[in-house]
């Protein structure tokens, strides 16, 4: 095997994977947020709840089909492209994206039929009811993806065999690693805070046009209201899932902090220029004692350093690996430290919001209207650097401590082979996203130009009573 | 019975079922710019899968994931090997998965004109690559002795690969057409009657056509491990054929289909019984073929996931029922359609 195809083969993974999570976290979120509004609406009989709705469930619609599109390359390229990683874990680590598929998938994909097409076939009860399918659904797809991945973090459930291939001795273990709560509560709930800022810059940018928009106004509401909520928690999440990490992955942890030496009362770094050459940060600010408080609830704690946790590692599972296995430790603490400052800015940005709310004055304050307009889709970058964190922090393991990634790649497959699909994958995913972008503002402007989402069918959807209303 | 076959049985039904409701969805594709004249027609014709596609796209999506749990060694020479082949099908998936959604947002001709020749295009793309690796598995892959297969795109295309793709082709062309049967009325469904007894003629005669050959090039398809029983099996296949071309003349609306399934069962269980023990023979040696037993999972994997499909699959079944019945027999258009 050569490392071309090795290297050509992991940024195809990591490219696939970016794609594909541009857009579950809005199916997820936004589903979430779709069944607030409709629930609204089914309550309440305002019509306005069920134009939020409906708008939204047309770029709900436009998200869902990409993110499928995306996703189906992902099932299979575990057996593509790390078919060594595929016969090593597959009896445990094929179990989870099974049951995905069984029990999440089936539902999502057939209820999502059901709630886009079947407006005018069901009752509005019983369409609200799928459209709580779907984001239930989807919100059970997160589970079990995370559970597969969890799993590659903290592996747990297992016992090498006798041909060196780990068997699954528990079920229960191999869900319940201890990744997998902090880890999928910290996603689910970074999935709904995207889709409220995507709800709130959108209502904002109607808002901007014309504050007078009611229908907008209500769905800014409604943003806020969750947004401030979970932005909130969001930090609470993240910092258990550093916790974690401290635990498990003490390798990550020090590139993460870019913790080069071991010492107590190790420093929160806010700023820093890590170079691996030389070992050290550079110009660097911190809170001192900051980092052993966080972990250890203890500012005298000593925190592992780069190179000795290495040692660690090798000590602890066998193994023989240098630092210049590590990938550079700059990448995983940028990518780890914007998440976090995005995180603080968008608990911020929602306070702020709630405060006018309170106040009467967010639909009039053009400044927090822009605001979240030139937000809508930052928690994007949050997400992806969130999985940069994780995933390239995992480093150079795809199993954390079982497997490395060079004896993870398949080796029947030349680098000639990967540079093409690799360069077919780029095309395809930047037009997709060309597409869906353009379906996004062609929905944004039709709207805009007074295309009301109920002309038509309001008699069939609430009843007589319905029409009534609006004539 | 022990697990190990149990889960060869339960991989050819998601096989069947995957062949039986994606089969359809493919079929109808491939024929939506030649049934079809105008944008009205082909927006009843796309509305006939139009709420279920997605649905059924799953079955493509459980098979994967059961393969990879069940059978990890399977799953990882199949794709590793059949590379570039199987990257292809991807991106086809990746094209046609988009096209339902986005085509009838846009009300340009030429917008909807490329979306319409994506969705044939993908369709008959993918009916035809499948019947090509499924009959290159038959016929044996090169798997040396660690299982890995070293072979590239071209070595594929030989005479009874693309002999598999075109009855594979012609089977989900005709399945596509009896379903439009079902699902239409007036002058789509006429059409629909004529393609489907032309589409079941040809896939007679390839299946004819693919028996003889496996003669010289898949002798295990002859001497399967069943004796006569399998051997006759295929039988079922021209039955099926037979009953299309018969029932697409009557009046009734159903019965094609339901032959149309009948020849696809045929189809999978000749497969699942000619191929049986082995999953994927070697060329090589038939000492290093993976086969239920060296390819797969552990004791406690296999079972789980037995408790899982016990529970899962009479869910997916009460939820596809529910879906089909709301959307009616009938295509009916409103606002809310492609
Ligand atoms: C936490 C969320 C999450 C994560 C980390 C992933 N996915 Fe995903 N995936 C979803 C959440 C999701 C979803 C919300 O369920 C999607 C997005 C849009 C959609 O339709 O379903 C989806 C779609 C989707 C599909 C199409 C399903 C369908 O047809 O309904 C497949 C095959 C995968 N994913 C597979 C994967 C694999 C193999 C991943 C890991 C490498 C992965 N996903 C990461
Ligand atoms: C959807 C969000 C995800 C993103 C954005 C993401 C991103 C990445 C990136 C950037 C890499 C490359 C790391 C490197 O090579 O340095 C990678 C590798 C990998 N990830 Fe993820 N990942 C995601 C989810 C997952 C999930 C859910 C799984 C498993 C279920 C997974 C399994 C893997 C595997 C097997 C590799 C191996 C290749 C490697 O280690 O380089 N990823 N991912
Ligand atoms: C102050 C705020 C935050 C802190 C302290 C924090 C902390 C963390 C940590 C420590 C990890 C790595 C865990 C691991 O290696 O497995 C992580 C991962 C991640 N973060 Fe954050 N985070 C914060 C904010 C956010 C925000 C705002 C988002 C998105 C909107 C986000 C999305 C993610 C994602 C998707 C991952 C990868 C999955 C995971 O491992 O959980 N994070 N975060």
């Amino acid at each position: 095997m050569d490392s071309l195809a090795l290297i050509l083969a992991r940024f195809q993974f990591g490219m696939t994977a970016f794609f594909h999570f541009l857009y579950p976290p809005l199916t997820i979120g936004l589903g979430v947020l779709l069944v607030i509004t409709e629930g609204i609406y089914v309550y309440s009989k305002n019509q306005d709840y069920l134009r939020i709705t409906r708008f939204f469930a047309k770029l709900f619609a436009i998200n869902f089909v990409v993110g499928v599109a995306t996703g189906i390359v992902l099932e299979f390229q575990f057996g593509t492209n790390w078919s060594q990683y595929a016969s090593f874990v597959g009896a445990i680590f094929g179990a989870p994206l099974a049951i995905e598929g069984l029990f999440a998938f089936f539902m999502e994909s057939i209820f999502i039929g059901v709630m886009l097409l079947g407006w005018n076939r069901l009752s509005a009860k019983a369409h609200w009811v799928s459209t709580i399918f779907v984001a239930f659904a989807s919100t059970l797809s997160g589970v079990w993806i995370l559970v597969a991945n969890s799993w590659m973090q903290s592996p747990r459930g297992y016992k090498i065999g006798s041909n060196g291939i780990p068997k699954m001795t528990n079920f229960w273990h191999v869900v319940f690693n201890p990744y997998f709560p902090s880890e999928f509560l910290h996603v689910i709930a970074g999935a709904c805070e995207y889709s409220a800022f995507f709800m709130a810059g959108i209502a904002s940018w109607f808002l901007i046009k014309n504050s007078k928009d009611m229908v907008m106004r209500k769905a800014l509401k409604v943003a806020v209201i969750a947004g401030v909520i979970i932005a909130c928690l969001q930090i609470v999440l993240g910092d258990i899932s550093a916790r974690e990490v401290v635990k498990y992955q003490p390798t990550k942890l020090a590139m993460m902090e870019a913790q080069w030496h071991s010492q107590r009362y190790a420093p929160e770094t806010l700023f820093a220029l890590p170079n691996n050459k030389t070992e050290s940060n550079g110009p660097q600010i911190g809170i001192p004692g900051m980092l052993s408080m966080l972990a250890y609830m203890n500012p005298a704690a000593k925190v592992m350093g780069f190179n000795e946790s290495i040692k660690y590692i090798n000590h602890k599972y066998g193994l023989k690996l240098t630092p210049a296995m590590f990938p550079p430790v700059w990448i995983v603490f940028w990518s780890f430290h914007i998440m976090m400052y995005l995180g603080f800015y968008f608990a911020a940005v929602m306070i702020i919001a709630l405060f006018l709310l309170l106040k009467n004055k967010l639909y009039d304050s053009r400044k927090m209207l822009k605001v979240f307009w030139f937000s809508t889709f930052l928690p994007l970058i949050a997400l992806e650097l969130g999985w940069f964190t994780t995933e390239i922090g995992r480093q150079p393991f795809t199993v954390y401590g079982l497997l490395t990634t060079v004896k993870s790649v398949s080796p029947n497959v030349s680098a000639l082979e990967v540079g093409l699909s690799l360069f077919m994958f780029v095309m395809i995913y930047i037009t997709l996203a060309a597409f869906a972008i353009f379906l996004f503002k062609k929905e944004l402007n039709e709207r805009l130009k007074g295309k009301d989402e109920l002309a038509g069918e309001v008699s069939n959807m609430a009843g007589a009573k319905a029409k009534e209303v609006l004539s | 019975m022990n697990l190990n076959i149990l889960w060869f049985i339960l991989i050819a039904v998601i096989i069947l079922g995957w062949s039986v409701m994606d089969g359809f969805d493919y079929g109808v594709g491939g024929l939506l710019r030649f049934i079809s004249k105008n944008d009205d027609e082909r927006r009843y014709v796309m509305n006939a899968i139009g709420p279920v596609w997605e649905g059924n796209q799953v079955w493509l999506i459980l098979g994967g994931g059961a393969i990879f749990a069940a059978f990890p060694r399977v799953y990882a020479s199949v794709f590793s090997g059949f590379y570039l082949a199987f990257m292809l099908v991807v991106w086809l998936i990746i094209f046609r998965a988009v096209s339902f959604e986005f085509r009838s947002r846009v009300e340009s001709k030429s917008w909807r004109n490329f979306w319409d020749t994506d969705i044939t295009v993908t369709g008959l793309g993918i009916s035809l690559l499948l019947g090509v690796a499924i009959a290159n598995i038959l016929m044996g892959v090169p798997l040396n002795k660690d299982h890995i297969d070293y072979q590239s795109l071209f070595s594929l295309l030989n005479i009874f690969g693309l002999a598999g793709g075109l009855l594979s082709l012609s089977m989900f062309l005709m399945h596509g057409s009896t379903y439009l049967i079902m699902k239409t009325e007036g002058e789509i469904q006429k059409r629909a009657r004529v393609f489907a007894s032309r589409f079941a003629y040809a896939y007679i005669i390839f299946t004819i056509l693919f028996l003889l050959l496996s003669l010289v090039f898949a002798q295990r398809l002859a001497n399967n491990s069943f004796g006569i029983i399998g051997d006759i099996v295929p039988v079922i296949m021209i039955i099926g054929g037979i009953g299309v071309i018969v029932s697409a003349k009557s009046s009734s609306d159903i019965k094609p289909f339901a032959y149309s399934v009948l020849g696809i069962v045929g189809a999978v269980v000749s497969l699942a019984v000619g191929i049986f023990p082995d999953i994927v023979p070697s060329s090589i040696n038939p000492e290093y073929s993976l086969n239920i037993y060296n390819s797969a999972s552990n004791h406690l994997t296999l079972f789980v996931m037995l408790i899982a499909t016990i529970i899962g699959l009479p869910l997916v079944l009460i939820y596809a029922f529910y879906a089909y019945k709301k959307f009616g027999l009938k295509v009916k258009m409103d606002e809310s359609s492609y």
